[in-house]
């Protein structure tokens, strides 16, 4: 194993292969507090890519309501329990994993520690669709403060991850990181279908075919890529959560790209699951209202500030504004910029793509209107 | 009347004895017939010397197998001078032809060496400039040269599916548009990839040189046939006679099983080393 550098773990880590960043990497932001679990990202996904025989069961896209959704059924859960409970310290102000990854943690004979979903575990999957964390009472909806009963919807494709685990695991070498984008790809006309990337991937984010026996993953739509387009799950949207672009390394973050301003400076859109080791390149706003013993076992230490940093955004002009750029257009913005009450976004060439206002003008409306002597009642 | 019946009963009682403890020679020897067969039932086998070769781990590669499943199989050779056929039995209690999520399917491969020559490749799939060429059997491909259908309800019998777009209204008289249409959502078989489309043998040709480095060979030349016995496979894997092989030249054989039910696929494997080819 060669060693490499994972900065979501703030240290160096052990990996199959040496270090070797694309030139740029495609990464996004899904904010879980605006996401409602249409599953209209996850038809987007479904009628485009995988309609065809062997792949009824796949969902390149899925929307989970977290804690009790899954798909496949226990994903996160089972390698949690494999990794056996690992802690995060705190030096000078940066965490630092103290655990082991999944690749520190592959068992003689393995390249990775993993687990093989079978057949029944992709046979729910909206399991746990709206399941609170707990029970709650009769009538306690109408009590404040309301009861500690919390969900929320985590949106999941493939992490198109720094140090991908499908990757490593393939002993074929039938899975590879694109240098142009970073996108992980498998490549269909070498693939033989031995299922371990499906074993390797802690995000169970590559499903085997079992019509044509090989593997098949998210693609990032790399077609719409290759336009200058967001993914079809991104386009479709219609809560606006995400946001596609290309994210750089921290001592590399540009202000002016949105990715990095949200990942990297204002640290409000953290990793899933980042002490498995793999670097994920989907960034999630966690959600404000979950006990954040919960949200740090799932985005790492960061929680606290970035849910402080996200609770603040009224306070918070440009980052106010940038979150209001989400699903505003179907073009990757590379850039952005605020100017008073309008947000730009922009090509890399900084030519604009989309200028949108992020604070909707509010009138106030008395409640006696003198021109037609009546009283109106605004309905809740 | 009776004296004779029993003699003959004791008689058949005796050759078939014979036949079962037919004592196995050290390498695989080939012998010479008219016609090569590729049923496993054929009686031509019955007078065709035995082979026995131990199996062991693939445990020199990640992923490796770390624990033993099949002990060892056994391989009888027959060749009509162009055409070389291959016998291997072994124990399988389990049959696994269904491809699907964290199921993996019965197999065996025989592998030569491309040249005949005294520096053999690897016995690990070959090495850098010495190929080995392999042919693979799978037990789900035998059900597809059988019979089983193109469909996921042939894997899940109860699967129900709404739509395929392939299977659109438009497209019902058009078989071509149906065709291409359905290419759009099997890359596999768009970009040709043999591992994936329907099938018409049981066995698929490949080479190497060395592990990791498995590839379709350029054409497909080799023929077989697996039937279930009572105990595991029995299956027949025939190709052409090796460039250089004779009688005044012998080769070299390795043989590879995969147990679907033990989580068997790839390089998770039991095989063996190289063991002598002889032509008779």
């Amino acid at each position: 194993m060669a060693r490499v550098n994972n900065w979501q773990l703030g240290r160096e880590m052990s990996y199959w292969y040496p270090e070797s960043r694309p030139q740029k990497q495609f990464a996004a932001v899904f904010d879980t507090n605006k996401c409602i679990a249409c599953q209209t990202c996850t038809l987007a996904c479904k009628t485009t890519w995988t309609s065809g025989k062997g792949q009824e069961y796949m969902l390149w896209n899925n929307v989970e309501t977290k804690p009790y959704g899954f798909y496949p059924l226990a994903w996160d859960l089972n390698l949690l329990e494999m990794l056996d409970g690992q802690q995060w310290s705190e030096k000078d102000g940066k965490h630092v994993y103290d655990g082991s990854t999944i690749f520190e943690s592959a068992p003689a004979g393995e390249r990775v520690l993993g687990w093989r979903p079978a057949s029944e575990d992709y046979a729910y999957p909206n399991v746990g669709e709206d399941d609170c964390a707990g029970g709650v009472d009769g009538g306690a909806s109408m009590e404040v403060p309301h009861q500690m009963a919390w969900f929320y919807y985590l949106a999941r494709i493939c992490n198109h991850c720094t140090y991908p685990a499908c990757l490593a695991s393939c002993p074929r070498g039938s899975i590879y990181k694109r240098p142009e984008d970073g996108i992980v790809l498998v490549d269909q006309g070498r693939c033989r279908g031995y299922q371990e990337c499906v074993r390797g991937c802690p995000y169970k984010k590559v499903f085997f075919n079992p019509m044509t026996s090989t593997s098949e993953k998210c693609i990032a739509c790399y077609p719409k890529i290759e336009d200058g387009l967001q993914p079809q799950c991104f386009a479709n949207c219609i809560g606006k959560i995400r946001m596609a672009g290309f994210l750089n390394t921290p001592e590399k973050a540009q202000a002016d790209n949105p990715l990095d301003y949200l990942v990297h400076i204002k640290k409000v859109a953290l990793p899933l699951f980042p002490q498995f080791g793999l670097e994920p390149n989907v960034y999630y706003i966690p959600p404000i209202h979950v006990p954040t013993a919960f949200t740090k076992q799932m985005f790492g230490p960061g929680v606290d500030k970035a849910v402080e940093v996200y609770r603040n955004a009224p306070n918070d002009a440009d980052l106010t504004s940038l979150l209001g750029l989400f699903g505003s257009t179907e073009s990757i913005m590379r850039k952005w910029k605020r100017n008073g009450d309008l947000v730009m976004g922009m090509d890399e060439n900084g030519k604009e793509l989309v200028r949108v206002p992020f604070r909707e003008p509010v009138h106030i409306r008395p409640a006696y209107d003198k021109l037609y002597q009546i009283t109106r009642t605004n309905c809740p | 009347m009776r004296f004779l019946t029993l003699a003959i009963i004791l008689s058949l009682v005796f050759l078939i004895s014979c036949r079962r403890t037919q004592v196995p020679t050290a390498e695989v020897n080939v012998a010479q017939v008219k016609e090569i067969t590729l049923d496993p039932n054929a009686a031509v086998w019955d007078d065709v010397s035995l082979h026995i070769s131990k199996m062991i781990l693939q445990d020199l590669v990640e992923p490796r197998l770390m624990e033993p499943s099949t002990p060892e199989v056994q391989v009888k050779a027959i060749t009509n001078g162009t055409e070389i056929a291959f016998r291997l039995e072994w124990i399988d209690e389990t049959q696994n032809d269904l491809p699907g999520p964290k199921t993996f399917i019965d197999g065996c491969a025989v592998q030569l060496p491309a040249k005949v020559e005294t520096n053999v490749p690897a016995p690990q799939m070959g090495e850098v400039g010495k190929t080995v060429e392999i042919s693979y059997w799978r037990a789900d491909w035998q059900a597809i040269v059988e019979g089983r259908t193109d469909s996921i309800t042939s894997i899940y019998p109860n699967a129900s599916i709404d739509h395929y777009p392939s299977e659109a209204k438009p497209l019902e008289k058009d078989p071509q548009a149906q065709g291409e249409t359905a290419l759009r959502y099997a890359p596999a078989r768009a970009l040709g990839n043999r591992r994936s489309g329907p099938r018409d043998q049981p066995v698929e040709d490949l080479i190497a040189e060395g592990p990791s480095t498995l590839s379709s060979a350029p054409n497909a030349v080799s023929k077989g046939k697996g039937v279930k016995t009572a105990k595991g496979w029995a299956v027949v894997i025939s190709r052409p006679v090796p460039s250089g092989f004779s009688a005044s030249t012998p080769s070299q054989i390795a043989f590879a099983v995969w147990e679907g039910s033990h989580t068997e696929v790839g390089a998770r494997k039991m095989r063996t080393g190289w063991v002598i080819l002889m032509m008779k």
